[in-house]
């Protein structure tokens, strides 16, 4: 894509979250989101193929399906209590109508279908965009309604998509597969303590956005996109292989890593709000997400599969991808665990 | 819904058909193509004229007598049963369900992740059984109103596949086909349980292997991906495959970074890699212009990792012949 076509595009869609974020009127929120799924549909399709084509497809049905249901909502609001603004407490016909909508668009179950095709049919770094950027807007939206939300309908959704997140990816392994159902399983996370702790679920997202960018910087530098290319990194990058295990485990949630935080946050806050049998439904269930790590961790970093003479000539070439935020991204997704009551404090 | 669309596709027979009835003209036609994977080969939507059903007749004849062994012995009756019909149906998807959650915790291909990993080989279909030839769909331009015929069945000794049959390019008359003169065997979506879509990953594999046994004569090989739009279901990856004609099997390896792009019957100018994590299902085709009699006998289709093949694309999109691609 010609530099100023690509600089066009991306300006819209951090423009588009921008007005989602800034607005205080529920059209400008429509028009927000609006903008930046137009602007993100060419993104999806930079490396043009009918694999991406396919993905961009899917994408653009399930956003606009939820725009339309957002906008939907919107109107019956206007028409039960006359405000577009967005502070106002909603009715909570249109709160739970708003509240699908939002699910539709981060992907949450029972309305994930579209997630992990659409990132399996795009390429790693239009993916990295799909599965960090594009869940601001739609969480700003539940942060600013959460005091209207019901919270059983919430609640399930999060349980049943932390279960999916789990179970779907089990026994994947294409990467892109992997991190849309981590990605599933992390939102189930955030909007289960959004009733309960809203700014909590904005602490979740950081840690979530900074261990999913580090992960896909990882898999962009070597170029891998199946777990048998990420098993034979022992033989190209013995560095960047032992990085992908410190992520790996982070995303897992285990201490002392800085994934660990949320899960251990969120655990508390549902646990002080009477909720412990869903705090230990949702703990027990991360333990899948756990397996699939560990897997991912055993091929790559634990043990060394076999390969062929032709790769290991490949230490002696420089990689030329730009890795500027890669360093500073790893260690914030490792190392933040000590910071915990500072965080607390700053959200 | 599923269900119902298998049922109607045919109710339980056991090997042997009953006589059609004559009451039921739409499950007339469904026993004929479902009952006759092994008796008869499944023939794509044909025409619903008479004397088409007279020549299929004659044909379903003249290959009866070829496959004499098949007919079942005189100790088996033939059983139609409905309530046992649905309900195996509905046991059979639960067991596939169950199997498939067992497989799904066990791993990828309900096989442990190391295992899968370092699989360097695999055979994906095989011929020594009649229920390997359930797993294929022979099609032909009779479809369209020609005149080629293709049969398939087991080979000597249940070790091969033959795909046989006589290709006509003879134009039908039908006022709007311009061509006409091909055969093809495709094989049939994989299904889990309640029908529900599979594809395969051959993602760390590389090259497509066959052994196979033909004439002489130039076959291609078309592969199709996985997808839910309809639009992209004319879209096929294809390359020739040459047979020699000898007596001796030969060992076809083509690598699928070989394989080029078609949409609609067409080569197109843009071209795109075949991507392997999502495949559908392959296909011989052949559509050489030369009347008269075929045959392509099948031992085994499989994948593999040739180390020596580092190439990704063999072919390249240039701005002249698609500017589209370069914006």
């Amino acid at each position: 894509m010609k530099p100023l076509v690509l600089t066009t595009i991306m300006s819209t869609v951090i423009l588009g979250t921008i007005t989602v974020l800034m607005s205080s009127h529920w059209l400008m929120i429509w028009i927000g989101f609006e903008m930046n799924m137009l602007a993100i549909i060419p993104v999806l399709m930079k490396s043009f193929n009918p694999r991406t084509m396919e993905a961009s497809t899917k994408y653009f049905l399930a956003q606009a399906t939820a725009s339309m249901l957002l906008m939907l909502g919107v109107i019956i609001n206007l028409l039960l209590t006359g405000q577009w603004t967005v502070l106002n407490t909603p009715h909570p016909i249109t709160s739970n109508m708003m509240t699908v909508a939002m699910a539709m668009k981060l992907g949450l179950s029972p309305f994930h279908f579209w997630m992990p095709e659409v990132a399996q049919g795009i390429s790693l770094s239009s993916g990295m965009i799909l599965l960090t950027w594009q869940k601001i807007a739609p969480l700003s939206v539940l942060y600013q309604i959460s005091p209207s939300v019901n919270p059983n309908l919430l609640m399930t959704m999060a349980a049943m998509s932390v279960l999916v997140g789990g179970w779907g990816g089990l026994n994947q392994t294409q990467l892109r597969k992997i991190l849309a159902y981590s990605s599933i399983a992390h939102m189930g996370w955030m909007v289960a303590v959004t009733t309960y702790n809203p700014t909590l679920m904005l602490l979740n997202l950081t840690i979530y956005i900074m261990m999913t960018l580090g992960t896909f910087m990882l898999f962009i530098l070597s170029s891998s996109t199946t777990t048998l290319s990420l098993s034979h990194m022992w033989n190209k990058t013995p560095l960047i292989t032992s990085l992908v295990l410190a992520i790996m485990l982070s995303l897992g949630g285990l201490p002392p890593l800085s994934g660990f935080i949320p899960k251990w946050m969120i655990t508390y806050e549902l646990t002080k709000n009477n909720m412990v049998t869903a705090a230990m439904f949702m703990a027990m269930t991360a333990l899948l997400n756990l397996y699939f790590y560990m897997r991912l961790t055993y091929a790559t970093a634990l043990t060394m599969f076999p390969s062929t003479n032709a790769m290991k000539m490949k230490w002696q070439f420089e990689n030329m991808k730009n890795t500027t935020l890669m360093s500073p991204l790893i260690v914030s997704s490792t190392m933040l665990l000590p910071l915990t009551p500072m965080m607390l404090a700053m959200f | 819904m599923a269900l119902v669309l298998r049922f109607l596709n045919g109710a339980y027979i056991f090997r042997h058909c009953p006589k059609p009835y004559a009451s039921c003209p739409y499950l007339v036609t469904r026993f004929a193509d479902y009952c006759s994977s092994s008796l008869q080969n499944p023939v794509a939507a044909s025409g619903r004229t008479s004397s088409q059903r007279k020549s299929e007749g004659d044909l379903q004849g003249h290959h009866q007598r070829e496959v004499a062994l098949d007919i079942a012995s005189p100790e088996e009756k033939p059983e139609v049963s409905f309530d046992k019909a649905i309900k195996d149906e509905i046991k059979d998807h639960f067991r596939r369900l169950k199997d498939d959650i067992v497989n799904h915790w066990i791993g990828p291909e309900g096989r442990p992740l190391h295992e899968v990993l370092m699989e360097q080989a695999k055979v994906v279909w095989q011929f020594r059984g009649k229920e390997d030839l359930d797993k294929w769909v022979v099609t032909s331009d009779k479809s369209i109103g020609g005149r080629s015929e293709v049969f398939l069945k087991m080979g000597k000794n249940n070790q091969s596949a033959l795909l046989y049959g006589t290709l006509s390019s003879e134009v039908p008359k039908d006022g709007e086909s311009g061509r006409s003169g091909y055969c093809a065997m495709i094989s049939r979506i994989p299904r889990g349980p309640f029908e529900k879509k599979r594809a395969y990953d051959w993602s760390q594999f590389n090259t497509l292997y066959l052994r196979v046994r033909g004439d002489g004569r130039p076959w291609m090989v078309n592969i199709r991906e996985d997808t839910d739009i309809i639009q992209r279901k004319n879209q096929m990856y294809s390359y020739f495959m040459f047979t020699r004609g000898g007596p001796y099997w030969q060992e076809v390896k083509i690598p699928f970074s070989k394989f080029f792009f078609s949409n609609q019957g067409r080569i197109r100018d843009a071209q795109y890699q075949l991507l392997l994590d999502k495949i559908s299902s392959i296909g011989f085709t052949l559509a050489d212009k030369v009347d008269g009699p075929f045959f392509l006998e099948i031992d085994f289709i499989g994948v593999f990792t040739d180390p020596a093949h580092t190439e990704e694309f063999a072919y390249e999109n240039s701005p002249e012949l698609n500017p589209r691609l370069f914006k």
